[in-house]
């Protein structure tokens, strides 16, 4: 029974295929396949369908390998889950249909076939989906990474002034790196005034402006000056609205006037040289 | 014998280096002795070196508090330099903020902050 399936699927392969993809991108609300050129859309769709029937092939053990090289793909093409999961079903809709027309199923087998089915297709799903969660986590994990990486980095501007630049949204994970990053840097680098720049903060709620308001006083703690810079017009309305006290450190609309500030601080300013 | 911690005086100013861990016996003690000596030499600042401690507790912390508090109330300015970025985490995670004291990078700094402070 098993070999009678793998011949007749083999068999009709091509037209398993052709039918499979015409009813994927029938499927409303999933653009996944209008917006990849044809040759990738065939090129995947048969590497599915090779994985697809790979397991009932021969010896019906999965091949891991192949299905984590297959989902790292349609993870980086950015498939929803639930679309693969539509894929597997079609597929499997698809070929018992096509089996059915070919009277490769009958009424007599029928009982027999859906067993069968069902043993060749929930495993293959649960590796499938189990892949691919694992490979979407993988990603989520590495861009966190990647973020850190960019993030908070205490740069030294002129002596005894540094600058720490925030981009992107504050979490209280984040908020820590920030402290510990702003500490170490304002001890190594003797620095006398430190400007946090906010500019690339899209929100500044009460937990943001909290973490900020703790980074200040640590800052202070070791013998240093903050200075929160860069900040908006609608971040000043918030900051207002939310009844948030920053009088205790200095505050300054744009880096520039800042880093006056800090001179002036330390005893310096920026003097223009009348050269010839 | 219980440890002392050592205060030196500096024409107008007193150093205090803390070069270990204080327990809260030698906390109590030093308090103590950093009044009593500023009431002999009535100096006018006080500068506590806290750079070899990269631990405190919430008591030792309100020790160093009151001692600030009290310092001032007999008249003389507290700096305090040194704070470990660790120890500063742990402060304000406990709260404590300090608000009115000085702060500096290292003994060098915070002279010359008291200095400045004195002078005005």
């Amino acid at each position: 029974m098993n070999k009678l399936m793998v011949e007749s699927i083999n068999e009709y392969m091509d037209e398993i295929i052709e039918r499979w993809t015409t009813r994927m991108k029938e499927e409303k609300g999933e653009r996944f396949f209008h917006f990849m050129p044809d040759h990738l859309v065939d090129k995947t769709s048969r590497e599915f369908a090779e994985l697809m029937t790979s397991n009932i092939r021969e010896t019906s053990s999965i091949d891991s390998d192949k299905i984590n090289e297959f989902t790292e793909k349609i993870v980086r093409f950015g498939w929803a889950i639930k679309f693969v999961n539509k894929a597997i079903d079609n597929f499997s809709n698809v070929v018992f249909e096509l089996l059915e027309e070919k009277d490769v199923i009958t009424d007599e087998n029928l009982r027999r076939f859906i067993v069968l089915f069902s043993s060749w297709i929930n495993p293959l799903r649960e590796s499938i989906i189990d892949a691919y969660s694992t490979e979407w986590e993988r990603t989520v994990s590495l861009q966190k990474i990647a973020l850190q990486e960019l993030s908070a980095s205490l740069i030294p501007v002129f002596e005894k002034i540094s600058v720490m630049p925030l981009v992107g949204t504050i979490d209280t994970e984040r908020a820590k790196l920030i402290m510990e990053n702003l500490l170490e840097g304002v001890v190594s680098q003797r620095a006398e005034v430190v400007l946090l720049d906010i500019t690339g903060v899209p929100v500044v709620d009460t937990m943001v402006a909290h973490h900020i308001i703790q980074a200040a006083d640590a800052v202070r703690l070791v013998g240093a000056k903050c200075m929160l810079v860069g900040i908006r017009p609608e971040i000043a309305q918030t900051i207002v609205a939310l009844g948030i006290n920053l009088n205790e450190f200095t505050t300054k609309s744009t880096l520039q006037r800042g880093m006056q500030a800090a001179l002036g601080m330390t005893n310096r300013e920026i003097v223009e040289v009348n050269g010839q | 014998m219980k440890t002392r911690i050592p205060i030196l005086k500096l024409n107008e100013v007193l150093i205090v280096s803390i070069q270990w861990e204080l327990d809260d016996q030698t906390a109590i003690q030093f308090q103590e002795d950093l009044l009593n000596k500023m009431h002999e030499t009535s100096a006018l600042g006080v500068v506590i070196d806290l750079t070899p401690i990269d631990f405190i507790d919430s008591f030792i912390a309100k020790v160093l508090g009151d001692v600030i508090n009290m310092t001032g109330l007999m008249g003389a300015k507290v700096v305090i330099t040194g704070i470990q970025p660790a120890v500063a985490i742990t402060l304000i995670e406990l709260g404590i903020r300090l608000n009115n004291v000085m702060t500096a990078l290292d003994l060098e700094n915070g002279l010359d902050k008291l200095t400045k402070e004195l002078e005005a």
